[in-house]
């Protein structure tokens, strides 16, 4: 039997760094949009900037204690090998969370802040040389991370994507559907929290323009699911035999079942659903809050489970071992 | 004077082996491998229905490859190969992260759990050092393994490869595996 080095702490890290990135993404974009002059869903960017930092925040943890040695993660700073994707995705990563934090600190509202500061002994006068408003500064804040939480989102995928011993995931499509599948978390994530958000309930305009990009990311994603089996299908040996592991293996329920039919496809089409009648027959749109949440929680649902199976099945296949296992 | 360049390797005539282990056990009393990890074995192919039936046993370790995909993915640098073609695991800047567990296509590494360091064959450099073979070449009984400098026109290693024809073990990863395994 194979000995999986990789476990359920990298799966929970993959899907939270992704779900950092696609939040800080959402809310970022959500900064940039406007009507007539006016920002056009602040709330949902200041929801996402608040957001952002936590997830990747801990999935970073998590990823330390993976360590065998966790006191050593310091020497990921200490070394800079450009040929490692996890040397890269550690500076990016670290890069990210910074800038997610600072991003997060200029979306905190002015009463917040100050409470903050309150609790810092007033003679750290350095510290309080902090406390000051980044609020004019936000576009640019966001401008500078959106590298990096493409970045982020991708190095999830590359990481797996680079390893030449593992069929499964040495494709150049893995990347491209962690990015998506990540944007997509993000802004389900950030429909769920604010269809959750019973002080200042969700209006639906915001409902709109959430749905409207998951469902952009959600087909996306789709776009390279999809080739991802066919050209699988049609390449070497390899890859035809670590594809068997969801097209007839182990994870082949995992994957179909409920990954591609309640993670993507689900979702997808109350999505759709919802948002078709005013986008093709210019009806007024409503926006059921059950409905947004069940959608929302089954795409993070789904977003977690394509790791789980990626990380797991991914380290099944290998070029030696695939015979024995039919 | 310049030193001359090496490239170590092994060369396996896999049809003389028994299965009899005796290189498994030499390599864990030689290294202190733990319980339940190995840094060499033998696989074992069943072919045919009795009685037309055959067995095949292919001694395995780390494969010291050309282009080691573990020292490349290793983020910090901590696998490494020397100049004559060992590949090792400095252990002091392994941070176990196992990616390079991961990404070794002969699954030729272990994780030492006491340590929480990656662990795999040093073709008992330490040995090879003082000039002694490794433990599972000079205990081998049936003389399966050759262990040398494919550098050296003299050695037999490269006189094995000069001569016979040998295959390698999924050279399609783009490895450049150096066990070499006579036909």
């Amino acid at each position: 039997m194979h000995e999986f080095n990789w476990g359920l702490l990298i799966v929970v890290y993959l899907f939270l760094g992704g779900l950092s990135a696609g939040l800080f993404f959402a809310a970022g974009l959500a900064n940039y949009l406007e009507v007539d002059g006016q920002p056009a869903y602040p709330r949902v960017a200041a929801m996402g900037a608040l957001l952002a930092p936590w997830p990747v925040a801990i999935g970073s943890a998590l990823l330390i204690l993976d360590l065998g040695n966790w006191y050593r993660f310091y020497k990921l700073f200490t070394h800079f090998r450009w040929e490692s994707p996890m040397s890269i995705g550690s500076y990016l990563l670290m890069m990210f969370t910074g800038v997610t934090f600072v991003y997060a600190y200029a979306w905190l509202p002015e009463a917040w802040r100050q409470q903050l500061f309150q609790k810092v002994p007033a003679t750290w006068k350095q510290v309080h040389r902090l406390n000051v408003d980044l609020a004019p500064y936000r576009k640019v804040i966001a401008m500078v991370g959106f590298p990096f939480s493409i970045g982020v989102g991708i190095y999830t995928g590359v990481l797996l994507g680079a390893v030449s011993a593992r069929p499964f995931w040495n494709t150049n499509l893995v990347a491209q559907m962690f990015l998506f599948s990540a944007l997509s978390s993000g802004a389900a994530a950030l429909l769920l929290a604010m269809v959750l958000d019973k002080r200042s309930p969700i209006q639906t305009h915001e409902t709109k323009f959430l749905i409207t990009l998951d469902i952009v990311f959600i087909v996306l994603e789709l776009f390279i699911i999809l080739p991802y089996l066919i050209h699988g299908q049609l390449s070497v040996l390899a890859v035809k035999q670590a594809l068997w592991l969801i097209l007839g293996g182990p994870y082949t329920v995992v994957f179909w079942v409920f990954f591609m039919g309640l993670g993507l496809l689900v979702p997808l089409g109350i999505e759709v659903s919802e948002l078709a009648p005013s986008l093709l027959k210019g009806k007024a749109f409503h926006g059921d809050r059950r409905l947004a949440l069940v959608a929302s929680t089954l795409v993070l649902m789904g977003g977690f489970l394509l790791r789980y199976i990626f990380v797991y099945a991914g380290q099944v296949s290998s070029f030696h071992k695939m015979g024995m296992l039919h | 004077m310049a030193m001359k360049k090496k490239r170590y390797a092994l060369v396996l005539d896999s049809r003389k082996c028994i299965n009899c282990k005796a290189c498994a056990v030499a390599c864990k009393a030689e290294n202190q491998v733990p319980v339940g990890n190995t840094r060499n074995w033998i696989n074992e192919a069943r072919q045919g229905e009795y009685p037309k039936l055959r067995i095949d046993f292919e001694p395995e370790q780390c494969h010291h490859c050309e282009h080691p995909s573990c020292a490349r993915v290793c983020p910090t640098g901590a696998t490494w190969m020397r100049k004559d073609g060992v590949v090792l695991v400095n252990y002091d800047d392994c941070i176990g992260c196992r990616y390079c567990m991961v990404a070794c296509p002969y699954d030729a590494r272990y994780f030492h759990e006491e340590s929480g360091t990656v662990h795999k064959c040093t073709l008992c450099s330490h040995r090879v050092d003082k000039g002694d073979l490794p433990a599972c070449v000079e205990t081998c009984p049936s003389k399966v393994r050759v262990f040398g400098d494919l550098e050296d026109p003299t050695s037999r290693v490269h006189e094995l490869l000069a001569t016979r024809r040998y295959r390698v073990k999924e050279p399609q990863t783009g490895n450049g595996p150096q066990l070499y395994y006579l036909l």
